[in-house]
């Protein structure tokens, strides 16, 4: 049962269930714990491997008790996801835990990915259940639906889920050349039905700048 | 478990704070200035141009008289809903009623083209004329002030209407080449806060509750004229020997102003 402390410290009550949660990200528990580093995030043989040759890295540990543990990660805002059989695409780098009984993988985003900062690779969350995920100030949820695609600047992207499809597109033009070029370049853009999370503050891309 | 709001273009607040670190503009076939890379998502049809857009001239003129600064910001324009943050610093709007603000350089977002921008006299501030809304950001909520007021100089986010901004140093520090001395290198024990920034007359001082400065954006040289305060063509009255840095008297140069 995952619920937030604050807005930056994440609790888990645990009743002899089990969370997956990053690596060294407990800040307290009470009750008794215990806490095992996943080799490979758990994902087998064949995801240590994809994770190793796609550079998503993710140490993830699995704590397994009685009581209620507590996360943080670097005073990173938390977001709760909950899933119900949807998949959530999110960073190996802002996600701090998921229930025990979903399903996390790695998949490849495309040419987003490369903007984004983050490498062409994204992790997915999969099954039902809770997600807790990380950002930099609190994020926005932002809902798209058919009428209303959403366009998002790529340092600020965090997370989606639902049936989205994401087309990377650019405003490079010769005033960019020139030197005029507006800041906002290289944008995402979400059609379908789903939820994309932004933070408020934009990480270092490629094309940050142009 | 707190469920996150979610937001669609319909429940997203209009020219308001979603949270304290995100602001969202409506646009309905307006403009606004922004800085460049502020923009974190948008919902609809927006189109951004940077300021040299040869179909801006008229607004630019109007708007935007700090040529040296065009390339930092951007012109947004069509309908929709656009989000603006700024490195998870606090975001705040304000509204100029026929009046006149001053801002760090780097705190200042976005702005209603109703705003006029022009740079301000004092080096690094730029100063907003006329009525509508602007965006600022700061590290920490704002705090308003009223003169007459010292300052921290790191704390120091803007002014509006006019009080009259000057340094002020604490005399003992003034007193000596020890006294300068002893700031310069901290020996002997100084505390911070023996320069300050005064400010004395009718207005509204506006702070910041930290004094982690933001990073400055660069505002552009400013004209290279003598008696144009930061321009380097006054700075050094001709014949002057070099000054060295650190020297006593210099002391401009030692707060790194």
């Amino acid at each position: 049962m995952f619920r937030l402390q604050g807005s930056k410290t994440l609790a888990v009550d645990l009743t002899g269930d089990a969370v997956k949660a990053k690596n060294g990200s407990m800040v307290a528990y009470d009750g008794q714990m215990t806490f095992k580093k996943m080799s490979g995030g758990g994902e087998g043989i064949r995801g240590m491997v994809t994770r190793r040759l796609t550079g998503e890295q993710m140490t993830m540990m699995e704590v397994k008790g009685q009581g209620t543990c507590y996360f943080a990660d670097r005073a990173s805002e938390i977001n709760l996801v909950s899933l119900h059989g949807d998949k959530l695409y999110v960073e190996a780098s802002n996600l701090l835990a998921t229930d025990a009984g979903l399903r996390t993988g790695t998949t490849f985003t495309g040419l987003r990915g490369g903007t984004s900062g983050n490498g062409l690779f994204t992790t997915t969350v999969e099954g039902t259940g809770q997600a807790a995920i990380m950002s930099d100030g609190s994020a926005v949820v932002l809902r798209v639906t058919r009428q209303y695609p959403l366009v998002v600047d790529p340092g600020a992207y965090i997370a989606h889920q639902g049936s989205l499809q994401q087309h990377f597109q650019s405003g490079v033009n010769f005033r960019t050349l020139m030197g005029e070029g507006s800041g906002e370049s290289f944008q995402i853009r979400f059609e379908g039905d789903g939820l994309v999370y932004v933070q408020p503050s934009e990480r270092n891309t490629v094309g940050g700048d142009v | 478990m707190s469920t996150p709001v979610i937001h669609d273009p319909t429940t997203l607040p209009s020219d308001d704070n979603v949270n304290a670190y995100t602001f969202c503009v409506e646009l309905k076939g307006s403009q606004w200035f922004l800085q460049k890379g502020k923009m974190i998502a948008y919902y609809g049809q927006i189109d951004f141009n940077g300021i040299g857009h040869g179909r801006f001239d008229r607004l630019i003129r109007t708007s935007f008289h700090s040529p040296l600064h065009a390339s930092d910001w951007v012109v947004a324009e069509g309908s929709g809903k656009m989000l603006l943050a700024d490195r998870a610093f606090d975001v705040n709007s304000f509204d100029l009623e026929n009046g006149n603000l001053t801002i760090r350089s780097g705190n200042l977002l976005a702005y209603q083209p109703t705003l006029a921008l022009k740079q301000s006299i004092v080096p690094g501030f730029l100063t907003l004329i006329g009525t509508g809304k602007f965006v600022a950001a700061s590290n920490g909520p704002v705090v308003f002030m009223e003169p007459p007021l010292r300052v921290d100089p790191q704390a120091l986010v803007g002014w509006a209407d006019c009080p009259s901004p000057c340094h002020h140093y604490d005399h003992g520090y003034m007193t000596g080449v020890l006294g300068g001395l002893r700031s310069l290198t901290g020996m002997g024990g100084t505390s911070g806060e023996e320069h300050q920034f005064e400010f004395v007359g009718a207005g509204t001082v506006l702070l910041q509750s930290t004094e982690v400065l933001m990073p400055e954006q660069a505002t552009g040289a400013t004209p290279h004229e003598p008696g144009v305060p930061g321009g380097s063509a006054g700075a050094g009255q001709p014949g002057s020997a070099p000054r060295m840095p650190g020297q006593l008297g210099d002391l401009q140069r030692r707060f790194g102003l």
